[in-house]
């Protein structure tokens, strides 16, 4: 799995690319915790290009977003594929990690 | 440990008449069992017979000693001494990927010879020695982790329940329990993030604070009380479980339950038609401050409750794929042993690449 980290003025994109699973997940946490520690408060996870993410995975995102909220920023989620819809709908964590239709939107109106 | 000692057979190829026979003699003394060859091809045909020690010369009349060794190295594990005629020939050898693991050059003395290949064998008796305890110990685990499975089969009157588990590693992260109550039983299925051994030591602690608030009568009481305690082990490692609890009262038919992020659990009725049980929540450990209420479901006779864990979720599109095709299996089999076995078995394909249990409680038709 690559992730791509782009800065997008208001918020800090990571695009990750690939299967989000339990090889994948500590490579998203060293990428977000870059991020933050860089001073990134909002972070977009643009999922748009992850097929699969098992529960490692889930477990990454959920590090992610304590992560950026300990900080004083908020992580969100864009762009979101139908297995890991699948995924978050099935274990309720769709009320947490809300899925966003596009990286842009996922901060759109704060 | 100990190994029990074996015959070790080496095999020297060496077109020098004179060379070959001091290798043969030194190897005997060292207590190999020694075949020989001239030429490459007799060499090859030698080495797959089999050989744990491989002395190749590097210039053989019909083949080049390089490409010998790769293509034995395609069959072979056998430790290959590579001698060559100069000692600079080694320099460049090195930097090949060969495949021998050792060069010594000519003339070389018995000595140097002996102890280059105790060095080589040495290192493999170090290394299998720790592959063994290793493999040993990976054994005891698995086996201690289906210990920890329900093993008495439970009998009530009207009720039949069967459960399995694969892990996809040695041991893995779900689990199922169940045990009697007085009114009828309680039973988990739980699925712990991850896989392999991590994830099976998460699930032997869940396994044992779901069963230390058995004697609490409210549900939603004991899965809190225990919710909790699983936080508070969970905090440190970045973990989660997803966990489906369910209390059986065997009179009524009434099944109380909590689904904590699970979201695979399917009442199956009588008439074949089936329903997804929704979670009321997230795992638990996945997020702070949560709770999660209880709901109840009646299992009418012939009905059925089936709980899968996500593994099988694999092999399906999506999960009304999946609800479809595990209800028909469970409308199909004569009983939940039956119905486990079956499910198990479509699991049974490379995509499915994480740990599958099911548990399934059927009210036997009256």
């Amino acid at each position: 799995m690559e992730f791509t980290v782009q800065d997008k003025g208001h918020y800090t994109e990571v695009a990750a690319n690939g299967r989000l699973n339990m090889v994948a997940a500590p490579k998203l946490r060293k990428v977000v915790d870059e991020v933050v520690n860089g001073g990134g408060k909002r972070i977009v996870v643009n999922l748009a290009d992850t097929s699969f993410m098992d529960s490692s995975g889930l477990g990454a995102l959920i590090g992610c977003l304590k992560l950026a909220r300990q900080s004083g920023g908020d992580l969100r989620i864009a762009a979101v594929q139908p297995q890991v819809t699948m995924v978050l709908e099935l274990t309720s964590m769709n009320r947490v990690l809300t899925p966003h239709a596009t990286a842009g939107e996922a901060f759109g109106n704060d | 440990m100990t190994v029990a000692p074996e015959i070790r057979r080496a095999l020297v190829v060496e077109d020098d008449v004179d060379i070959r026979g001091l290798l043969v003699q030194i190897l005997k003394r060292e207590g190999f069992e020694v075949t020989e060859a001239a030429t490459a091809r007799e060499g090859l045909r030698l080495a797959r017979a089999g050989a744990d020690l491989i002395t190749l010369d590097l210039n053989l009349p019909d083949g080049d000693g390089v490409e010998i060794c790769r293509e034995v190295r395609t069959f072979s594990d056998a430790y290959i001494l590579m001698i060559t005629a100069r000692t600079d020939e080694i320099e460049r050898l090195t930097g090949l990927e060969t495949g021998a693991d050792e060069y010594i050059s000519k003339p070389f003395s018995p000595r140097e010879l002996v102890a280059r290949i105790n060095s080589l064998f040495r290192r493999q008796s170090h290394q299998s020695a720790v592959d063994v305890a290793n493999a040993d110990e990976r054994q005891r685990a698995a086996e201690v982790q289906q210990n920890l499975l329900p093993r008495d089969r439970l009998v009530l009157d009207d009720f039949e329940l069967a459960g399995r588990f694969r892990p996809s590693r040695s041991v893995g992260g779900d689990f199922y329990d169940w045990y009697p109550t007085p009114d009828g039983l309680h039973f988990t299925v739980a699925d712990a993030m991850g896989k392999g051994m991590g994830a099976a030591l998460v699930a032997a602690t869940v396994r044992a604070i779901m069963r230390s608030v058995a004697s609490q009568p409210s549900l939603e009481t004991a899965f809190a009380t225990a919710a909790r305690a699983t936080e508070a082990d969970l905090d440190h490692t970045s973990s989660f479980v997803t966990l489906f609890h369910g209390r059986l009262d065997a009179a009524s038919g009434v099944v109380g339950y909590v689904d904590a992020g699970h979201g695979l659990a399917l009442h199956v009725a009588a008439d074949g038609t089936v329903t997804r049980l929704p979670s009321a929540g997230p795992p638990v450990g996945a997020w702070p401050d949560q709770v999660w209420p209880a709901a109840t479901l009646r299992l009418e006779p012939g009905d059925s409750l089936a709980i899968v864990s996500d593994g099988l979720l694999d092999i399906y599109e999506t999960v009304d794929q999946f609800t479809e095709a595990v209800a028909g299996v469970v409308s199909a089999a004569a009983g939940a042993e039956e119905a486990c076995a079956v499910l198990l078995g479509l699991a049974d394909v490379p995509e499915v690449a994480d740990d599958v249990t099911v548990v399934i409680l059927r009210h036997a038709r009256g």
